[in-house]
């Protein structure tokens, strides 16, 4: 599969502090990228550099094969970009905003309706045309954002945190909206906070910390370094510290943590953990309210590799 | 043309702004217009006079009396000095001549003719003196060359009744003009307020922070933009000066077509370009949408106040004045001003106007370099 986007050892430095430090990447084609990190992580930052917004120090920077420069105006005409904060006209409406950035790309009138009803379509705004920003809701007017970003159908595509602060309505259908541009065969790099949206969404993920790549593949594969099997968490009425540490010393069980009544028990390998669990508190006695087991989390991964959670 | 297009139609969508600013300025203008006194025509008052005459009333000093009396307005004599000089304070008189006892015998002996004089020093004592020397004037010329009394007297009687037939061959309706500088000094805060809201409302909106990111990442040539956005904000700016100079035209008529008219639309041209380039250095300082009317307030009411808008400059005192030479608006209605002044015209008379052109085309070029620093600095 062809590579989209190729970035080797980039530096970028503020003033001696180095906000991206030598990061390399690849993003191949049709795929979607998730870029994870804490704030001050450098995905901004290696953003900003890829699409030539910022200079950097080191490094280069491929785009469809070709070098990324603020001139390449051939590149950009392929790209898209969906920034985090919400960038339209406040006098123009919703329909006249997508017309506007659009034609920034698309010269062809005609087309360039047709492309605007498409991405009208795309982020469900049919009945929100004529409305002006002002009169839109915090979910649908980054749903316009995101039309703003992509109607002119770019094959590369960024989006910034898209569903920062929005209802769970307007999160589902932009991630809907998300999946259809992956099935129109667009390359898409997503940066979010949100663990759960990359696991739905990304083929691969990156994650970075310090402007450092730590970890790079599938969920799957990144989810492998969380040097962990299983996740058992007990809502516990009481327990006794004796109890604790023989829960400690039961099969497989790696590390305890127990705070507020919320039982933590970490399990590094086998199987029928759970069972083995419940079986301890019916031969004490413990009374319980809700037990669940989970597998490991982008988050364990995160915190494994840095020993801080990802929204530190 | 997409950012030109985009231009119009916020543009459109701000019309009843745009409409409602530019009807209350234009009534203003308008207003101003007809409420100042523009009238070229005067009529000279009398000046009041008291005369204290020591002399009998022989014929030369009859005869100069009748002359102070044909021009002036004799007063009832004082009995006393103190309410001569009361009476001069109060201004009940302006002038009073004391016509001494030797008067007539000092006037035909051939010595100098003299008469002893009070002012009050204003404008209608220096009228009665004038007429005083002048009468003196001729009766000396004369009295050195006849010795009759009787002809000496004829001959200054039909000198000083000569009058001079003076025609004025302007072509220009002065009154008319009067009222278009009137007009065009107020289009200083007109043109100003206008293009420095709606030009930095509009380079606000474009070049705000976040839609200015998605210029830059898409494929149009950051360049070519600001061409385009510079073309749309030109076109509002000559579509300003066009109204008010069209306006101009249907207030004052046919006066804007003689040359001092077109020197007048000339120099708002060139202030229009001036103004433009200053709204645009504010609407890259400023993105606060909010701010905007405060700033207007303060440029185009603030500088048409100190450079004489309102208010001509001969009553504005000279540290308001010393301060208005930093402002363009100044040398733009300094220049109306010698304009309307203008009565030939030669390289002489109109060099001092084509050169405050030139100071305004000055400041103009200074805001462009000043808005490029400014942009080059924040695009690092």
């Amino acid at each position: 599969m062809k590579n989209v986007i190729e970035v080797k050892n980039l530096i970028k430095e503020y003033k001696n502090i180095k906000a991206v430090d030598g990061i390399s990447l690849e993003v191949k084609k049709g795929e979607i990228l998730g870029l994870l990190g804490p704030n001050g992580s450098g995905k901004s930052t290696t953003i900003n550099c890829i699409l030539s917004l910022l200079n950097f120090e080191k490094g280069t920077i491929q785009i469809f094969g070709k070098p990324m420069a603020p001139n390449a105006y051939d590149i950009k005409r392929e790209i898209g970009v969906v920034f985090q904060d919400v960038a339209v006209f406040e006098e123009l409406t919703v329909e006249e905003n997508i017309d506007y950035f659009c034609g920034l790309y698309i010269n062809d009138k005609r087309l360039r309706k047709q492309y605007i009803e498409e991405a009208i379509e795309l982020v469900s705004l049919n009945e929100f045309k004529k409305f002006y920003p002002k009169q839109l809701s915090g979910g649908l007017l980054r749903r316009l954002n995101i039309a703003c970003g992509i109607a002119h159908k770019p094959k590369l595509i960024f989006l910034d945190e898209p569903t920062v602060a929005v209802d769970p309505q307007s999160r589902n259908n932009i991630l809907d909206g998300i999946e259809k541009l992956r099935e129109n065969g667009a390359t898409i790099v997503y940066t979010t906070h949100y663990m759960e949206e990359v696991e739905i969404l990304c083929d691969r993920v990156i994650i970075l910390d310090k402007g450092k790549v730590i970890a790079n593949g599938t969920p799957d594969e990144l989810k492998e370094l969380a040097n962990m099997e299983e996740k058992v968490n007990v809502e516990v009425d009481s327990i006794t510290e004796k109890q604790l540490e023989e829960i400690k010393k039961l099969k497989n069980v790696d590390e305890i943590y127990y705070h507020n009544q919320n039982l933590t028990v970490i399990y590094k390998k086998g199987k029928n953990n759970l069972i083995t669990l419940i079986d301890y508190f019916k031969k004490e006695s413990i009374l319980y309210d809700k037990i669940y087991s989970e597998r490991p989390t982008l988050n364990d991964v995160f915190l494994e590799l840095t020993g801080k959670e990802l929204r530190d | 043309m997409t950012v030109f297009k985009a231009y119009l139609k916020i543009l459109n969508k701000n019309k009843f702004l745009v409409i409602l600013y530019t009807v209350i300025l234009i009534f203003f203008a308008g207003f101003n217009m007809q409420n100042n006194d523009t009238g070229t025509s005067f009529m000279a008052e009398k000046p009041d006079v008291l005369i204290v005459n020591e002399n009998e009333t022989d014929n030369v000093t009859k005869n100069f009396i009748q002359y102070i009396e044909k021009h002036t307005t004799i007063k009832e004599v004082q009995e006393t000095e103190e309410a001569r000089n009361d009476a001069l304070f109060y201004r009940d008189v302006n002038y009073i001549i004391y016509i001494p006892k030797d008067f007539k015998n000092s006037f035909l002996e051939g010595k100098k003719l003299n008469v002893e004089i009070k002012s009050t020093g204003d404008y209608q004592a220096s009228l009665a003196e004038m007429l005083v020397n002048r009468y003196f004037n001729v009766a000396n010329i004369y009295r050195n060359v006849i010795k009759d009394e009787e002809t000496l007297l004829e001959m200054i009687n039909t000198t000083l009744e000569k009058e001079v037939f003076i025609e004025v061959t302007s072509k220009l309706d002065i009154e008319k003009f009067a009222k278009a500088t009137l007009f065009y000094n107020f289009a200083n805060y007109s043109i100003l307020a206008g293009c420095v809201f709606i030009i930095c409302f509009m380079v606000s909106s474009f070049k705000e922070q976040k839609v200015k990111l998605r210029i830059m990442v898409s494929s149009i040539e950051y360049k070519k933009f600001n061409r385009q956005l510079l073309f749309s904000n030109s076109l509002f700016a000559i579509v300003l000066w066009l109204c008010y100079v069209i306006l101009s035209i249907i207030l004052v008529g046919d006066v804007m077509f003689t040359n001092q008219g077109m020197f007048l639309i000339l120099n708002s041209f060139i202030f229009t370009i001036s103004a433009l380039t200053l709204a645009l250095l504010i609407g890259n300082l400023v993105h606060n949408k909010e701010a905007m009317s405060g700033i207007v307030n303060v440029i185009a009411l603030g500088s048409s106040f100190l450079c004489g808008a309102f208010v001509p400059t001969e009553f504005l005192p000279d540290f308001v004045l010393k301060i208005a030479h930093v402002l363009p608006s100044y040398y733009y209605i300094h220049n109306n001003d010698l304009i309307a002044s203008l009565e030939t015209i030669n390289l002489e008379t109109v060099k001092p106007i084509f050169l405050n052109m030139g100071i305004l085309l000055f400041f103009g070029f200074m805001f462009v370099v000043m808005t490029n620093i400014i942009t080059k600095k924040r695009n690092r």
